[in-house]
């Protein structure tokens, strides 16, 4: 879970995500012993409060930490991404079964990080939640946008997802290894599209992925929009991709 | 003998290349053989500049109508080249600056909840990140 600036909003979305993991614990659906939330403060003007945190996410194993300078959302999700793969993090029981990304603003639901993960624990390798198939009430400008993206990403890496700029997803173990970012910002949604794209193509059917798309809600408040994606945002992600492109390697390659 | 051309376009950019030099004669004191090299460019773009028969020469030698694009053609080469390589570098730097502030989260991360029960459990659940 990155965040950035997100103050009080942080702290709903932790108080929720506790709240539906006790109700879900009581039910026998996950353990509670090994649901850990990796929270990497990206930079925020006025640092995480710890107790604050500690005082909301009741129950919840939170890994906590902080980027010294903000370096954007892509960077943050990375940093969790190794965290979550280092040993000293795992659950007693072993590897974790799932790693779901999820925005720390409010606007995913609890209960859809739990889908995802059930689409995991079925069978998936990759879940990506669609929030037009599961009722959210998206803004026109901002359909208009996603919709633009969705072409983007359909010509640059072949994929033909339906909501591609979503960052609730899920990844299984054999998923997260290769999914890398080095995209610091928002370009990293299109490379994990990419990584995904190829993933999911690979010559030997035992190492392609398994991919679904899970019908998710997404709640839009004005907080929440004024602090998205804007159609600014399109044209900085088309730069950094082109960075991408031109410097760096072509395979990606994990920090030795 | 070529004779030189002293416009007041020629006068301007001498005096550009001049202020210049003086500039980064004071704030690149330390930095020697970078001025010795900035010297000896300036040196002959000003020739150039004074003496532009010099450029309209060589240029006539290599095939080129005017002396200015003998000496505009190469300077755009070398500005874009400069340009990418520019930002080539400050992509490396960016990434460097990325791992090292990584590498500071990931050895500060710990535990801000410690769960109620940590015992050894039967299955793994999920982690969101």
């Amino acid at each position: 879970m990155p965040a950035f600036n997100e103050e009080g909003r942080l702290a709903r979305t932790l108080e929720e995500l506790a709240s539906q993991l006790s109700s879900q614990l009581r039910r026998g659906v996950v353990g509670q012993a090994d649901v850990t939330v990796f929270l990497v403060d990206d930079g925020s003007r006025l640092p995480i409060d710890e107790d604050a945190v500690r005082a909301v996410a009741t129950g919840l194993r939170v890994v906590f930490a902080r980027h010294a300078v903000n370096l954007g959302q892509g960077a943050a999700l990375e940093t969790a991404r190794r965290l979550a793969l280092q040993p000293r993090w795992q659950p007693v029981a072993g590897p974790f079964d799932a790693f779901v990304t999820m925005d720390s603003d409010g606007q995913h639901q609890p209960s859809d990080v739990l889908a995802l993960a059930g689409a995991i624990a079925a069978g998936a390798d990759v879940a990506l939640g669609d929030r037009f198939a599961g009722g959210s009430d998206v803004p026109t400008s901002r359909r208009v946008l996603l919709m633009m993206a969705r072409l983007f990403e359909r010509a640059t890496t072949g994929l033909n997802l339906s909501d591609v700029h979503n960052g609730l997803r899920a990844f299984g173990p054999r998923a997260i290894e290769r999914m890398q970012i080095r995209q610091n910002r928002m370009a990293h949604a299109t490379e994990i599209s990419r990584s995904i794209s190829r993933a999911s193509a690979e010559r030997a059917a035992d190492d392609r992925l398994r991919v679904v798309e899970v019908p998710v809600s997404v709640r839009y408040t004005g907080e929440s929009l004024a602090k998205g994606q804007r159609a600014s945002g399109a044209v900085a992600i088309v730069v950094d991709l082109f960075h991408g492109f031109l410097f760096s390697p072509h395979e990606p390659r994990e920090p030795r | 003998m070529m004779q030189a051309e002293i416009t007041p376009a020629a006068i301007a950019l001498v005096g550009l290349l001049t202020a210049l030099f003086l500039h980064d004669f004071v704030t690149l004191a330390r930095n020697r053989r970078l001025l010795l090299l900035q010297l000896v460019v300036f040196a002959i773009g000003g020739t150039l500049i004074v003496y532009p028969e010099i450029a309209r020469r060589l240029a006539h030698f290599v095939g080129i109508g005017r002396g200015v694009d003998f000496v505009l053609y190469p300077l755009v080469i070398w500005l874009v080249r400069e340009s990418l390589l520019s930002r080539r570098r400050r992509h490396d730097e960016q990434e460097r600056v990325t791992e090292l502030v990584r590498a500071f989260a990931a050895s500060g991360a710990h535990e801000v909840v410690q769960s109620r029960d940590r015992a050894p459990a039967h299955s793994s659940g999920p982690s969101a990140s």
